[in-house]
């Protein structure tokens, strides 16, 4: 068996208990995750090692020689093996395990790049700071420079939360009034998909994000559109759609900068014709799902805390909803 | 004879029994007529049965303020509506046609007394079975069949110059001229002003809406969904269930049309509540009210400056309940009202009703 064989042969069953590498932290795509990848390697390998030597004791206790189970039976067996061993292991494993993390007990690096997310029943709110450190916020779609270190400053808004990217790192809580932090940085462009990886209410399952990791000048570019005010619409029927989200009151939780519209309850809609998803990661982003969540939204996702807004003629929710859809 | 003898006979009689009963109804030996009335025992039997039902399951439950001048004036234009035709009213009597009823409708002027509040809360909202009495129309409105016991209480010492002021307001009640009484079928007995008012006038009760001003795509959609029970309400479905589309939309725009009065009484504003009305509070994801309540949002959404505040707090509270829900635009207050506290809801009635209303 070729080695390039033997590691297909171990790695498919593997693989295949997560089907894909989406969302996965049997596929790190970054240094943190990498660590941790290697981490749960020497630990799955060493417990089985020790499950080995146990399954062993205990084949000599039953079946061995009457020398060897007498040998297994003195004080000496009892101290190296049940005392000295494991101490020495799980110290020794401690010590590599708190080595692994200490990114994230030394200083910040500071030209890291800064995100604050605060966790929300059931999205996230994500906010970026330009140059000058003015907040840009957006909603479950973050981006960040492939390569560089991004510190994410996070907390909680209502419950805890947990924010988990497996490809990029290990999972953190996000606590109400208490900031913790997380750092990481992706090898590669890409899509990372995150989940809430704490039991936050009846539509937890639906509190997906993803990050995008895309080369640093394209990030820079990205990063200047995202901080300007909304597109004006253009049309006849976007701005119909503009008209109906303000008059229907839209703006008193969502913002879209450059118009009246500037609540704080819900998502920042500047751009969320631009994210690949909404409702935090639920449905691919397009003028029917916008629609959809506008009218039915207690059905996608029940108990959040968007009204139904079943006012709208097929008209006026086209218009709306392409208006959404146009801002990019 | 054992136990089994026994009950072997017992379900025998009964079987007995449910024969004669059965053939008597085949019969047809039973007569149903009212002209005929009930023998004497029989009537006595299920009025006593009837008042002991009544006490049993009238609710342990405390009162409004029975003597709230704007609950009594509620009740009394609504006991127009709905009761004087077969219970008359002072000053007015019972109709011929509903004292041939059986039983027939009491006059209530002695009648009330006997009963606590409670019963008659029960009474009102139930109705009787095998009587005329009907039951409110939705069973989701509790402080509107208070409202009507609050005028019950009234009633015995009422003249019928007083009724009239309080049941009918300043609506015309004499018509002009023979060929007016020919011709119309619907007086003032259905006319929106009896409560909401009308040029120059505002509703004598602050329970009830004023409508000077709204737009009209909101008070036709109102009226749409006080008729088919999206939004539940004894007091507006048999009105608004007797208007036609083309008289909803009528009566809608007319009502748009109006200036609005000055307010009745002067409402106490508070900070807190222009702050919850004019910026929300993003912590408890209560958005601002003014979002979608000023002049300037969409015309199916009601205008709050200078409403009455007991009317607005009321319909809040009747939104946290999840009145009316199965209505678009009360489907989309619901879940905010929920959010608002008792104080929130009071100071924010008082904030609006303390502005000058702009069309």
């Amino acid at each position: 068996m070729t080695p390039r064989r033997a590691i297909t042969s171990v790695s498919v069953p593997v693989l295949l208990s997560g089907c894909s590498d989406v969302q996965s932290a049997l596929a790190p795509m970054g240094p943190d995750a990498s660590r941790i990848f290697t981490l749960a390697g020497i630990l799955f390998a060493g417990a089985a090692v020790v499950m080995l030597i146990v399954l062993a004791a205990l084949w000599i206790a039953m079946r061995g020689s009457p020398d060897a189970r007498r040998g297994l039976a003195t004080d000496r067996a009892v101290i190296v093996g049940g005392i000295a061993f494991p101490t020495v292991t799980l110290i020794a494993l401690l010590g590599y395990g708190v080595w692994v993390m200490r990114a994230n007990i030394t200083p910040v690096d500071a030209a890291a790049v800064q995100i604050e997310v605060v966790g929300e029943q059931w999205w996230w709110r994500v906010v970026y700071r330009d140059a000058e450190g003015r907040r840009i916020e957006s909603a479950n779609e973050i981006r960040i420079p492939v390569g560089r270190e991004v510190e994410f400053r996070l907390t909680s808004a209502d419950v805890i939360h947990s924010f988990w990217v497996p490809n990029l790192a290990g999972k953190l809580d996000m606590f109400p009034g208490r900031t913790t932090t997380l750092r990481l940085s992706a090898d590669r462009p890409g899509v990372y998909r995150g989940q809430c990886a704490e039991y936050c209410g009846g539509a937890h399952a639906l509190m997906a994000m993803e990050v995008v990791a895309v080369p640093e000048a394209d990030f820079a570019v990205w990063l200047a559109t995202e901080a300007m005010p909304a597109p004006a619409p253009v049309g006849e029927t976007d701005k119909r759609g503009q008209t109906l989200f303000l008059a229907a009151g839209c703006g008193a939780c969502h913002a879209i900068r450059g118009t009246s519209a500037n609540g704080v309850i819900g998502p920042d809609l500047t751009r969320v014709g631009a994210r690949r998803f909404i409702a935090a990661a639920t449905l691919p982003t397009s003028r029917e799902t916008l629609a959809r969540v506008i009218v039915d939204g207690q059905h996608i996702k029940p108990g959040n805390g968007m009204p139904p807004f079943r006012i709208f003629s097929p008209g006026e929710l086209d218009a709306l909803s392409g208006y959404l859809a146009g801002l990019k | 004879m054992g136990w089994p003898g026994l009950l072997g006979s017992l379900a025998g009689l009964a079987a007995a029994g449910l024969c004669v009963v059965l053939l008597v109804a085949w019969s047809g030996i039973y007569n149903v007529s009212a002209s005929r009335g009930h023998w004497p025992l029989v009537e006595l039997l299920l009025r006593f049965g009837m008042e002991n039902s009544v006490e049993a399951h009238a609710p342990d439950i405390v009162p409004p303020r029975l003597d709230d001048p704007d609950l009594v004036r509620l009740g009394a234009a609504h006991f127009h509506t709905g009761c004087a035709y077969c219970h008359g009213a002072p000053g007015s009597p019972m109709s011929a046609i509903a004292r041939h009823m059986l039983p027939p409708p009491p006059e209530l002027t002695d009648r009330v007394d006997p009963w606590s509040d409670q019963e008659l809360f029960w009474i009102v909202k139930h109705g009787f079975k095998y009587t005329g009495m009907p039951a409110w129309t939705t069973q989701e409105r509790d402080d509107e069949v208070w409202a009507l016991v609050a005028f019950l209480r009234h009633l015995p010492r009422l003249d019928p110059l007083t009724y009239r002021e309080l049941a009918l307001g300043d609506v015309m009640t004499e018509r002009q001229d023979g060929r007016a009484i020919a011709m119309t079928t619907s007086g003032a007995d259905e006319a929106c002003a009896r409560c909401h008012g009308t040029e120059g006038k505002g509703p004598l009760s602050d329970l009830v809406p004023r409508l000077h001003g709204q737009p009209a795509a909101m008070l036709e959609r109102a009226l749409r969904a006080y008729a088919s029970g999206e939004r539940p309400s004894g007091i507006m479905k048999p009105i608004a269930t007797a208007l036609s589309p083309r008289a909803k939309q009528q009566v809608a725009d007319y009502y748009a049309s109006l200036a609005v009065p000055p307010p009745r009484t002067q409402a106490e504003a508070s900070e807190a509540g222009r702050r919850l009305a004019t910026e929300g509070d993003a912590t408890a994801e209560i958005p601002a009210c003014l979002s979608c309540h000023d002049a300037q949002a969409l015309a199916i959404y009601p205008r709050l400056a200078g409403q009455n505040a007991p009317y607005m707090a009321n319909q809040l509270r009747a939104l946290q309940r999840g009145s009316g829900e199965g209505s678009a635009t009360r489907a989309i207050m619901a879940p905010i009202a929920r959010r608002l506290s008792e104080r929130q809801i009071v100071e924010l009635s008082a904030w609006f009703a303390s502005l000058p209303a702009t069309p």
